[in-house]
Protein backbone atom coordinates (compact mmCIF):
# COMPACT_ATOMS: atom_id res chain seq x y z
CA UNK A 1 0.00 0.00 0.00
CA UNK A 2 1.22 3.64 -1.06
CA UNK A 3 1.06 5.81 2.24
CA UNK A 4 -0.51 9.16 1.54
CA UNK A 5 2.13 12.17 1.25
CA UNK A 6 1.68 15.44 2.20
CA UNK A 7 2.70 18.29 -0.59
CA UNK A 8 5.67 19.00 1.34
CA UNK A 9 6.85 15.31 0.72
CA UNK A 10 7.01 16.46 -3.02
CA UNK A 11 8.94 19.59 -2.80
CA UNK A 12 12.78 17.59 -3.54
CA UNK A 13 10.90 15.99 -6.58
CA UNK A 14 9.13 19.62 -7.71
CA UNK A 15 12.72 21.61 -7.64
CA UNK A 16 14.45 19.96 -9.85
CA UNK A 17 11.86 18.93 -12.18
CA UNK A 18 11.04 22.65 -13.10
CA UNK A 19 15.01 23.28 -12.80
CA UNK A 20 14.95 21.08 -15.80
CA UNK A 21 11.67 22.46 -17.54
CA UNK A 22 12.83 26.01 -17.34
CA UNK A 23 16.34 24.50 -18.72
CA UNK A 24 14.60 22.49 -21.58
CA UNK A 25 12.59 25.78 -22.65
CA UNK A 26 16.00 28.08 -22.47
CA UNK A 27 17.87 25.71 -24.45
CA UNK A 28 14.46 24.89 -27.13
CA UNK A 29 14.69 28.83 -27.45
CA UNK A 30 18.38 29.43 -28.50
CA UNK A 31 18.78 26.48 -30.27
CA UNK A 32 22.92 26.93 -30.00
CA UNK A 33 25.03 23.64 -30.07
CA UNK A 34 26.65 25.19 -27.27
CA UNK A 35 23.35 25.34 -25.17
CA UNK A 36 22.66 21.56 -24.77
CA UNK A 37 18.77 20.93 -23.34
CA UNK A 38 18.01 18.09 -21.18
CA UNK A 39 16.97 15.47 -23.76
CA UNK A 40 20.74 16.16 -25.47
CA UNK A 41 22.72 15.47 -22.45
CA UNK A 42 20.75 12.35 -21.63
CA UNK A 43 21.42 11.48 -25.32
CA UNK A 44 25.26 11.80 -24.31
CA UNK A 45 24.74 10.02 -20.86
CA UNK A 46 23.70 7.34 -22.92
CA UNK A 47 26.10 7.09 -25.44
CA UNK A 48 29.56 7.89 -23.11
CA UNK A 49 28.00 5.76 -20.52
CA UNK A 50 30.86 3.05 -20.44
CA UNK A 51 33.40 5.89 -20.93
CA UNK A 52 32.13 7.45 -17.99
CA UNK A 53 32.13 4.80 -15.53
CA UNK A 54 35.54 3.49 -16.63
CA UNK A 55 36.96 7.05 -15.81
CA UNK A 56 34.78 7.35 -13.14
CA UNK A 57 35.91 4.49 -11.51
CA UNK A 58 39.32 5.62 -11.98
CA UNK A 59 38.90 8.44 -10.48
CA UNK A 60 37.12 7.20 -7.14
CA UNK A 61 39.66 4.27 -7.09
CA UNK A 62 42.11 7.36 -6.72
CA UNK A 63 39.95 9.08 -4.41
CA UNK A 64 39.48 5.73 -2.04
CA UNK A 65 42.98 5.35 -1.59
CA UNK A 66 44.20 8.70 -1.29
CA UNK A 67 41.29 8.83 1.29
CA UNK A 68 42.21 5.87 2.96
CA UNK A 69 46.09 6.73 3.45
CA UNK A 70 45.02 10.58 4.68
CA UNK A 71 42.96 8.64 7.08
CA UNK A 72 45.38 5.79 8.16
CA UNK A 73 47.94 8.59 8.96
CA UNK A 74 46.09 11.86 10.10
CA UNK A 75 43.81 9.85 12.88
CA UNK A 76 46.18 8.19 15.24
CA UNK A 77 48.33 11.80 14.56
CA UNK A 78 45.77 13.95 15.34
CA UNK A 79 45.12 11.99 18.78
CA UNK A 80 48.85 11.27 19.30
CA UNK A 81 48.93 15.57 18.63
CA UNK A 82 45.98 16.05 21.13
CA UNK A 83 47.14 14.02 23.62
CA UNK A 84 50.49 15.58 23.83
CA UNK A 85 49.66 19.06 24.67
CA UNK A 86 53.14 20.57 24.21
CA UNK A 87 54.02 18.92 20.65
CA UNK A 88 50.37 19.69 19.70
CA UNK A 89 50.57 23.43 20.23
CA UNK A 90 53.53 23.48 18.50
CA UNK A 91 52.37 22.02 15.29
CA UNK A 92 49.41 23.99 15.92
CA UNK A 93 50.50 27.25 13.57
CA UNK A 94 51.67 24.79 11.45
CA UNK A 95 48.25 23.08 10.66
CA UNK A 96 46.16 26.26 10.53
CA UNK A 97 49.04 27.46 7.63
CA UNK A 98 48.55 24.25 5.82
CA UNK A 99 44.15 24.63 6.26
CA UNK A 100 44.25 27.49 4.62
CA UNK A 101 46.25 26.38 1.91
CA UNK A 102 44.66 25.62 -1.45
CA UNK A 103 45.39 21.87 -2.66
CA UNK A 104 46.39 22.79 -5.90
CA UNK A 105 48.87 25.01 -4.82
CA UNK A 106 51.31 22.06 -4.41
CA UNK A 107 50.43 20.57 -7.62
CA UNK A 108 54.12 21.70 -8.84
CA UNK A 109 55.90 20.26 -5.50
CA UNK A 110 54.01 17.37 -5.89
CA UNK A 111 55.00 16.59 -9.55
CA UNK A 112 58.74 17.15 -8.41
CA UNK A 113 58.92 14.55 -6.11
CA UNK A 114 56.11 12.26 -7.30
CA UNK A 115 55.92 12.77 -11.05
CA UNK A 116 52.24 13.39 -13.27
CA UNK A 117 51.41 9.61 -12.38
CA UNK A 118 48.74 8.22 -10.23
CA UNK A 119 51.03 8.56 -7.22
CA UNK A 120 51.20 12.46 -7.47
CA UNK A 121 47.24 12.38 -7.72
CA UNK A 122 46.88 9.81 -4.71
CA UNK A 123 49.38 12.30 -2.92
CA UNK A 124 47.40 15.46 -3.77
CA UNK A 125 43.99 13.42 -2.68
CA UNK A 126 45.71 12.63 0.47
CA UNK A 127 46.98 15.41 1.19
CA UNK A 128 43.93 17.60 0.56
CA UNK A 129 41.94 15.09 2.93
CA UNK A 130 44.72 14.71 5.51
CA UNK A 131 43.94 18.73 6.73
CA UNK A 132 40.40 18.77 7.80
CA UNK A 133 40.82 15.50 9.15
CA UNK A 134 44.13 16.14 11.12
CA UNK A 135 42.41 19.58 12.41
CA UNK A 136 38.96 17.45 13.11
CA UNK A 137 40.85 15.12 15.43
CA UNK A 138 43.16 17.08 16.91
CA UNK A 139 40.45 19.33 18.40
CA UNK A 140 38.28 16.27 19.16
CA UNK A 141 41.73 14.77 21.30
CA UNK A 142 42.29 17.55 22.61
CA UNK A 143 38.96 18.17 24.24
CA UNK A 144 38.72 15.03 25.94
CA UNK A 145 36.18 14.96 28.82
CA UNK A 146 38.10 15.13 31.47
CA UNK A 147 35.09 13.37 33.58
CA UNK A 148 34.64 10.10 31.02
CA UNK A 149 38.54 9.83 31.52
CA UNK A 150 38.51 9.47 35.68
CA UNK A 151 35.66 7.04 35.31
CA UNK A 152 37.72 5.15 32.99
CA UNK A 153 40.40 5.35 35.55
CA UNK A 154 38.64 4.29 38.28
CA UNK A 155 37.65 1.43 36.22
CA UNK A 156 41.06 0.39 36.08
CA UNK A 157 41.46 0.90 32.28
CA UNK A 158 44.60 0.67 30.57
CA UNK A 159 45.63 3.68 28.86
CA UNK A 160 45.12 1.84 25.19
CA UNK A 161 41.45 0.66 26.25
CA UNK A 162 40.57 4.04 27.49
CA UNK A 163 41.50 5.15 23.75
CA UNK A 164 39.75 2.72 22.16
CA UNK A 165 36.48 2.53 24.49
CA UNK A 166 36.33 5.93 25.79
CA UNK A 167 38.34 8.69 23.95
CA UNK A 168 37.48 7.45 20.32
CA UNK A 169 33.69 7.11 20.82
CA UNK A 170 33.70 10.41 22.41
CA UNK A 171 35.78 11.66 19.59
CA UNK A 172 33.75 9.94 16.76
CA UNK A 173 31.33 13.15 15.95
CA UNK A 174 33.99 15.41 15.16
CA UNK A 175 35.96 13.03 13.37
CA UNK A 176 32.82 12.72 11.24
CA UNK A 177 32.84 15.85 10.42
CA UNK A 178 36.27 16.11 9.49
CA UNK A 179 35.30 12.75 7.36
CA UNK A 180 32.87 14.30 5.49
CA UNK A 181 34.83 17.71 4.64
CA UNK A 182 38.09 15.70 3.76
CA UNK A 183 35.55 13.09 1.10
CA UNK A 184 34.23 16.80 -0.28
CA UNK A 185 37.97 17.73 -0.88
CA UNK A 186 39.32 14.29 -2.19
CA UNK A 187 36.62 14.99 -4.42
CA UNK A 188 37.24 18.18 -5.40
CA UNK A 189 41.49 17.92 -5.70
CA UNK A 190 40.91 14.37 -7.71
CA UNK A 191 38.97 15.97 -10.23
CA UNK A 192 41.15 18.98 -10.65
CA UNK A 193 43.87 17.36 -10.32
CA UNK A 194 42.76 15.62 -13.54
CA UNK A 195 42.57 18.32 -15.32
CA UNK A 196 45.81 19.48 -14.46
CA UNK A 197 47.94 16.40 -14.98
CA UNK A 198 45.74 14.57 -17.96
CA UNK A 199 45.84 10.56 -17.91
CA UNK A 200 42.67 9.32 -17.02
CA UNK A 201 39.85 9.70 -15.13
CA UNK A 202 36.82 11.84 -15.42
CA UNK A 203 38.25 14.89 -15.04
CA UNK A 204 40.20 14.18 -17.84
CA UNK A 205 36.96 12.95 -19.40
CA UNK A 206 35.37 16.21 -18.90
CA UNK A 207 38.44 18.31 -20.68
CA UNK A 208 38.20 16.27 -23.78
CA UNK A 209 34.47 16.84 -24.10
CA UNK A 210 35.37 20.39 -23.66
CA UNK A 211 37.94 20.48 -25.87
CA UNK A 212 35.27 18.78 -29.05
CA UNK A 213 33.36 21.19 -27.83
CA UNK A 214 31.23 18.65 -26.32
CA UNK A 215 28.79 20.89 -24.11
CA UNK A 216 26.26 17.90 -23.27
CA UNK A 217 29.03 15.21 -23.11
CA UNK A 218 30.56 17.07 -20.34
CA UNK A 219 27.40 18.11 -18.66
CA UNK A 220 26.83 14.32 -18.76
CA UNK A 221 30.26 14.03 -16.83
CA UNK A 222 29.24 16.22 -14.29
CA UNK A 223 25.98 14.91 -13.77
CA UNK A 224 28.26 11.94 -12.54
CA UNK A 225 30.12 13.98 -10.20
CA UNK A 226 27.12 15.53 -8.66
CA UNK A 227 25.73 12.09 -8.30
CA UNK A 228 28.85 11.00 -6.60
CA UNK A 229 28.93 13.31 -4.22
CA UNK A 230 25.28 12.57 -3.46
CA UNK A 231 25.92 9.10 -3.24
CA UNK A 232 28.94 9.92 -0.68
CA UNK A 233 26.93 12.32 1.58
CA UNK A 234 24.09 9.70 1.76
CA UNK A 235 26.27 6.95 2.90
CA UNK A 236 28.20 8.98 5.62
CA UNK A 237 24.80 10.89 7.08
CA UNK A 238 23.57 6.92 7.21
CA UNK A 239 26.68 5.71 9.30
CA UNK A 240 25.98 9.07 11.64
CA UNK A 241 22.64 7.64 11.94
CA UNK A 242 23.35 4.45 12.43
CA UNK A 243 26.48 5.68 14.66
CA UNK A 244 26.68 8.90 16.31
CA UNK A 245 22.73 9.50 16.87
CA UNK A 246 23.43 9.61 20.72
CA UNK A 247 25.74 12.63 19.82
CA UNK A 248 23.08 14.93 17.60
CA UNK A 249 20.24 13.62 20.36
CA UNK A 250 21.78 14.44 23.27
CA UNK A 251 22.51 17.80 22.01
CA UNK A 252 18.95 18.24 20.87
CA UNK A 253 18.09 17.39 24.57
CA UNK A 254 20.42 19.66 26.39
CA UNK A 255 18.13 22.87 24.07
CA UNK B 1 46.28 -1.12 62.13
CA UNK B 2 42.85 -2.85 63.45
CA UNK B 3 42.03 -5.62 60.95
CA UNK B 4 38.55 -4.35 60.09
CA UNK B 5 40.32 -1.46 59.10
CA UNK B 6 39.35 -1.19 55.49
CA UNK B 7 40.36 2.17 54.31
CA UNK B 8 42.80 4.69 56.22
CA UNK B 9 43.97 8.04 55.52
CA UNK B 10 47.17 9.08 57.19
CA UNK B 11 48.07 12.57 57.02
CA UNK B 12 46.78 13.52 53.43
CA UNK B 13 48.17 17.07 52.54
CA UNK B 14 47.67 18.62 49.23
CA UNK B 15 47.44 21.94 47.54
CA UNK B 16 46.50 23.22 44.36
CA UNK B 17 48.73 26.17 42.06
CA UNK B 18 52.40 26.78 42.63
CA UNK B 19 54.56 30.31 43.97
CA UNK B 20 52.16 32.68 45.24
CA UNK B 21 48.85 30.84 43.55
CA UNK B 22 49.62 28.07 46.02
CA UNK B 23 46.71 27.33 48.05
CA UNK B 24 46.51 24.53 50.56
CA UNK B 25 43.49 22.69 50.63
CA UNK B 26 43.59 19.55 52.38
CA UNK B 27 45.62 20.05 55.46
CA UNK B 28 46.75 17.08 57.00
CA UNK B 29 43.43 14.48 57.15
CA UNK B 30 43.45 11.31 59.43
CA UNK B 31 40.52 8.82 59.48
CA UNK B 32 39.64 5.42 59.07
CA UNK B 33 36.93 3.39 57.97
CA UNK B 34 35.82 -0.01 59.32
CA UNK B 35 34.67 -2.31 57.13
CA UNK B 36 31.08 -2.56 57.26
CA UNK B 37 30.78 0.87 58.40
CA UNK B 38 28.58 3.72 56.88
CA UNK B 39 30.94 7.05 57.34
CA UNK B 40 29.95 10.09 56.23
CA UNK B 41 32.31 13.18 55.27
CA UNK B 42 31.02 16.47 56.29
CA UNK B 43 32.62 19.59 55.07
CA UNK B 44 31.17 23.09 53.35
CA UNK B 45 31.10 23.50 49.55
CA UNK B 46 34.94 24.04 48.56
CA UNK B 47 36.44 22.56 51.58
CA UNK B 48 38.19 19.86 49.51
CA UNK B 49 35.46 17.35 49.89
CA UNK B 50 35.95 15.73 46.13
CA UNK B 51 39.91 16.99 46.23
CA UNK B 52 39.66 14.00 49.30
CA UNK B 53 37.33 11.62 47.63
CA UNK B 54 39.62 11.81 44.28
CA UNK B 55 43.11 10.93 46.29
CA UNK B 56 41.14 8.06 48.60
CA UNK B 57 40.27 6.49 45.46
CA UNK B 58 43.83 6.93 44.30
CA UNK B 59 42.71 9.06 41.41
CA UNK B 60 44.90 11.73 42.82
CA UNK B 61 48.23 11.87 44.32
CA UNK B 62 48.45 13.78 47.76
CA UNK B 63 51.38 15.94 48.18
CA UNK B 64 52.10 14.44 51.33
CA UNK B 65 50.59 11.57 53.61
CA UNK B 66 49.09 8.19 52.53
CA UNK B 67 45.49 6.27 51.93
CA UNK B 68 45.95 3.05 52.72
CA UNK B 69 43.59 0.58 51.31
CA UNK B 70 43.29 -2.89 53.13
CA UNK B 71 46.57 -2.22 54.37
CA UNK B 72 48.01 -1.66 51.17
CA UNK B 73 49.23 2.34 50.15
CA UNK B 74 47.11 3.45 47.26
CA UNK B 75 48.85 4.72 44.46
CA UNK B 76 46.62 3.77 41.65
CA UNK B 77 42.81 3.33 42.11
CA UNK B 78 43.03 -0.17 43.44
CA UNK B 79 40.58 -2.64 42.69
CA UNK B 80 37.56 -3.18 45.42
CA UNK B 81 37.01 0.20 45.78
CA UNK B 82 34.56 1.87 43.28
CA UNK B 83 33.82 5.57 42.79
CA UNK B 84 30.34 7.22 42.15
CA UNK B 85 31.16 10.93 40.75
CA UNK B 86 29.27 14.40 42.03
CA UNK B 87 29.12 15.12 38.31
CA UNK B 88 27.24 12.12 37.42
CA UNK B 89 25.47 13.25 34.25
CA UNK B 90 29.21 13.42 32.98
CA UNK B 91 30.14 10.13 34.07
CA UNK B 92 28.08 8.51 32.26
CA UNK B 93 29.13 8.01 28.70
CA UNK B 94 26.59 9.14 26.60
CA UNK B 95 27.04 6.66 23.58
CA UNK B 96 25.52 3.84 25.83
CA UNK B 97 22.42 2.74 26.97
CA UNK B 98 22.12 2.55 31.13
CA UNK B 99 22.52 -1.19 30.60
CA UNK B 100 25.82 -0.79 28.63
CA UNK B 101 26.77 1.70 31.25
CA UNK B 102 26.59 -0.32 34.06
CA UNK B 103 28.23 -3.48 32.04
CA UNK B 104 31.13 -1.15 31.61
CA UNK B 105 32.21 -1.61 35.51
CA UNK B 106 32.06 -5.19 35.29
CA UNK B 107 36.01 -5.58 34.25
CA UNK B 108 37.28 -7.73 36.72
CA UNK B 109 34.01 -9.27 38.07
CA UNK B 110 32.72 -12.64 38.41
CA UNK B 111 30.04 -12.46 35.36
CA UNK B 112 31.61 -13.39 31.88
CA UNK B 113 29.35 -14.00 29.27
CA UNK B 114 27.59 -11.75 27.95
CA UNK B 115 24.62 -13.12 28.89
CA UNK B 116 25.87 -13.05 32.67
CA UNK B 117 26.77 -9.46 32.68
CA UNK B 118 23.52 -8.30 31.00
CA UNK B 119 21.60 -10.35 33.82
CA UNK B 120 23.46 -8.90 36.27
CA UNK B 121 23.23 -5.23 35.26
CA UNK B 122 19.51 -5.84 34.78
CA UNK B 123 19.22 -6.95 38.12
CA UNK B 124 21.13 -3.90 39.55
CA UNK B 125 18.60 -1.43 37.61
CA UNK B 126 15.68 -3.20 39.23
CA UNK B 127 17.54 -2.54 42.75
CA UNK B 128 17.98 1.26 41.74
CA UNK B 129 14.20 1.40 40.24
CA UNK B 130 15.53 1.59 37.17
CA UNK B 131 13.93 -2.19 35.45
CA UNK B 132 12.53 -0.50 32.44
CA UNK B 133 15.09 2.07 31.34
CA UNK B 134 17.80 -0.71 30.75
CA UNK B 135 17.78 0.41 27.42
CA UNK B 136 17.50 4.35 27.74
CA UNK B 137 20.45 6.89 26.81
CA UNK B 138 21.74 8.75 29.76
CA UNK B 139 20.09 11.74 27.87
CA UNK B 140 16.95 10.43 27.72
CA UNK B 141 16.94 9.97 31.04
CA UNK B 142 16.42 12.51 34.48
CA UNK B 143 18.77 13.72 36.69
CA UNK B 144 17.94 11.43 39.24
CA UNK B 145 17.71 8.13 37.30
CA UNK B 146 21.05 9.43 35.59
CA UNK B 147 22.20 9.44 39.23
CA UNK B 148 20.66 5.93 39.60
CA UNK B 149 22.36 4.97 36.49
CA UNK B 150 25.70 6.03 38.14
CA UNK B 151 24.94 3.82 41.53
CA UNK B 152 24.08 1.06 40.00
CA UNK B 153 27.35 1.36 37.95
CA UNK B 154 29.33 1.35 41.09
CA UNK B 155 27.76 -1.71 42.11
CA UNK B 156 28.48 -3.33 39.51
CA UNK B 157 32.19 -4.17 40.01
CA UNK B 158 31.57 -5.83 43.24
CA UNK B 159 33.81 -3.82 45.04
CA UNK B 160 33.82 -3.79 48.97
CA UNK B 161 34.02 0.04 49.69
CA UNK B 162 31.90 2.93 47.84
CA UNK B 163 33.15 6.32 47.66
CA UNK B 164 29.78 8.55 47.03
CA UNK B 165 30.81 12.60 46.28
CA UNK B 166 27.84 14.35 46.83
CA UNK B 167 25.25 11.94 45.31
CA UNK B 168 21.83 13.93 46.08
CA UNK B 169 22.95 17.09 45.97
CA UNK B 170 21.49 17.92 42.72
CA UNK B 171 17.98 16.53 43.63
CA UNK B 172 14.77 17.61 45.32
CA UNK B 173 13.97 17.18 48.86
CA UNK B 174 11.69 13.57 48.17
CA UNK B 175 13.77 12.49 46.00
CA UNK B 176 16.70 12.93 47.82
CA UNK B 177 14.95 11.27 50.88
CA UNK B 178 14.00 8.58 49.02
CA UNK B 179 17.55 8.21 47.03
CA UNK B 180 18.70 8.38 51.15
CA UNK B 181 16.95 5.27 51.65
CA UNK B 182 17.96 3.43 48.91
CA UNK B 183 21.75 3.96 48.85
CA UNK B 184 21.45 2.85 52.54
CA UNK B 185 19.29 -0.12 51.21
CA UNK B 186 21.74 -1.00 48.85
CA UNK B 187 24.68 -0.64 50.88
CA UNK B 188 23.18 -3.71 53.08
CA UNK B 189 22.10 -5.80 50.30
CA UNK B 190 25.54 -5.17 48.35
CA UNK B 191 27.70 -5.70 51.55
CA UNK B 192 29.29 -1.96 51.39
CA UNK B 193 31.45 -0.09 52.98
CA UNK B 194 30.38 3.17 52.35
CA UNK B 195 31.53 6.46 52.42
CA UNK B 196 29.71 9.58 51.40
CA UNK B 197 30.28 13.20 51.09
CA UNK B 198 28.04 15.63 51.37
CA UNK B 199 27.49 19.39 52.95
CA UNK B 200 24.35 18.58 54.12
CA UNK B 201 24.34 17.95 58.21
CA UNK B 202 21.18 16.27 58.50
CA UNK B 203 21.74 14.04 55.30
CA UNK B 204 25.59 12.83 56.88
CA UNK B 205 24.39 12.01 60.38
CA UNK B 206 20.92 10.44 59.01
CA UNK B 207 22.95 8.17 56.86
CA UNK B 208 25.94 7.39 58.94
CA UNK B 209 27.66 5.11 61.79
CA UNK B 210 29.88 7.80 61.96
CA UNK B 211 30.40 11.48 61.21
CA UNK B 212 33.74 12.84 60.30
CA UNK B 213 33.39 16.52 60.90
CA UNK B 214 36.20 18.96 58.23
CA UNK B 215 37.72 21.91 59.43
CA UNK B 216 37.22 25.10 57.17
CA UNK B 217 39.90 25.35 54.32
CA UNK B 218 43.26 24.35 54.97
CA UNK B 219 41.16 21.47 56.01
CA UNK B 220 41.99 19.09 58.38
CA UNK B 221 39.44 16.79 60.25
CA UNK B 222 37.74 18.66 63.00
CA UNK B 223 36.05 16.22 64.71
CA UNK B 224 34.66 12.10 64.63
CA UNK B 225 31.50 11.40 65.80
CA UNK B 226 30.00 8.23 66.41
CA UNK B 227 26.20 7.69 65.46
CA UNK B 228 24.62 4.67 67.33
CA UNK B 229 21.18 4.32 65.59
CA UNK B 230 21.80 0.63 64.42
CA UNK B 231 21.68 -0.09 60.78
CA UNK B 232 18.00 0.09 60.24
CA UNK B 233 16.62 4.04 60.24
CA UNK B 234 13.62 5.85 59.13
CA UNK B 235 13.14 8.93 57.80
CA UNK B 236 10.71 10.12 60.33
CA UNK B 237 11.15 7.66 63.59
CA UNK B 238 15.37 7.96 62.87
CA UNK B 239 15.06 11.97 62.84
CA UNK B 240 13.12 11.84 65.94
CA UNK B 241 15.46 9.91 68.59
CA UNK B 242 17.65 11.64 70.59
CA UNK B 243 20.85 9.66 69.52
CA UNK B 244 20.12 11.67 65.92
CA UNK B 245 19.47 14.45 67.43
CA UNK B 246 22.32 14.48 70.01
CA UNK B 247 24.74 13.62 67.34
CA UNK B 248 23.55 16.14 64.70
CA UNK B 249 24.03 19.15 67.58
CA UNK B 250 27.32 17.80 67.99
CA UNK B 251 28.54 18.51 64.30
CA UNK B 252 26.68 21.79 64.17
CA UNK B 253 28.03 23.23 67.07
CA UNK B 254 31.31 22.21 65.70
CA UNK B 255 30.65 23.50 62.27
CA UNK B 256 29.64 26.81 64.24
CA UNK B 257 32.38 27.34 66.19
CA UNK B 258 34.18 27.67 62.56
CA UNK B 259 31.86 30.09 61.31
CA UNK B 260 32.04 32.18 64.40
CA UNK B 261 36.13 31.89 64.06
CA UNK B 262 35.28 33.16 60.57
CA UNK B 263 32.93 36.32 61.15
CA UNK B 264 35.64 36.73 64.37
N1 LIG C 1 42.31 21.04 39.74
C1 LIG C 1 42.24 22.11 40.56
N2 LIG C 1 43.11 23.12 40.43
C2 LIG C 1 43.05 24.20 41.24
N3 LIG C 1 42.15 24.36 42.21
C3 LIG C 1 41.24 23.40 42.40
C4 LIG C 1 41.23 22.22 41.57
N4 LIG C 1 40.21 21.43 41.98
C5 LIG C 1 39.63 22.07 43.00
N5 LIG C 1 40.23 23.25 43.25
C6 LIG C 1 39.90 24.19 44.32
O1 LIG C 1 40.06 23.52 45.53
C7 LIG C 1 39.01 23.81 46.41
C8 LIG C 1 38.33 22.55 46.88
O2 LIG C 1 37.65 21.95 45.78
P1 LIG C 1 36.77 20.66 45.94
O3 LIG C 1 37.62 19.55 46.44
O4 LIG C 1 36.08 20.42 44.66
O5 LIG C 1 35.74 21.09 47.07
P2 LIG C 1 34.34 20.46 47.48
O6 LIG C 1 34.19 19.15 46.78
O7 LIG C 1 34.39 20.33 48.96
O8 LIG C 1 33.28 21.43 47.06
C9 LIG C 1 38.07 24.75 45.69
O9 LIG C 1 38.35 26.07 46.13
C10 LIG C 1 38.44 24.58 44.25
O10 LIG C 1 38.26 25.79 43.55
MG1 LIG D 1 32.82 18.42 45.46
Amino acid sequence: MIPLRKPADYAPILMPLIVVAIWALAAASTSSPLFPGPAKVAQAIWHNFSTIMVQLGATLTRVVIGFAVAAAITVPLGIMLGRLRIIGQLFEPVMDMLATLPPPAIVPLVMLFAGTGDAAKITMIAFAAAIPLLMNTYEASKTQNEMANLVARSLRLSRFETMLRVDLPAALPMIATGVRMAVAAALLVSVTSEILLATDGIGVFLQRQQENFQIAGGLAGIFFISLTGLVVNTLILAFEKRWLFWHYRAQEDAK
Amino acid sequence: MNDTTILEAVDLRKAYGHGLQRMPILDGIDFRVRKGDFVSVVGPSGCGKTTLLMALAGLSQPDTGEVRFRGQPVTQPPQGLAVVFQDYSRSLFPWKTARENVIFAMRDTAQKTRQERRDRADELLAAVGLKEFAQKYPWQLSGGMQQRVAIARGLASESDLLLLDEPLAAVDAQTRADMQDLILELAQRFDQTCLLVTHDVDEAVYMADKVIVLSRRPTSVATEIPVDLGKRRDQLATREQPGFLHARHEVMERIRSYRSQMAG
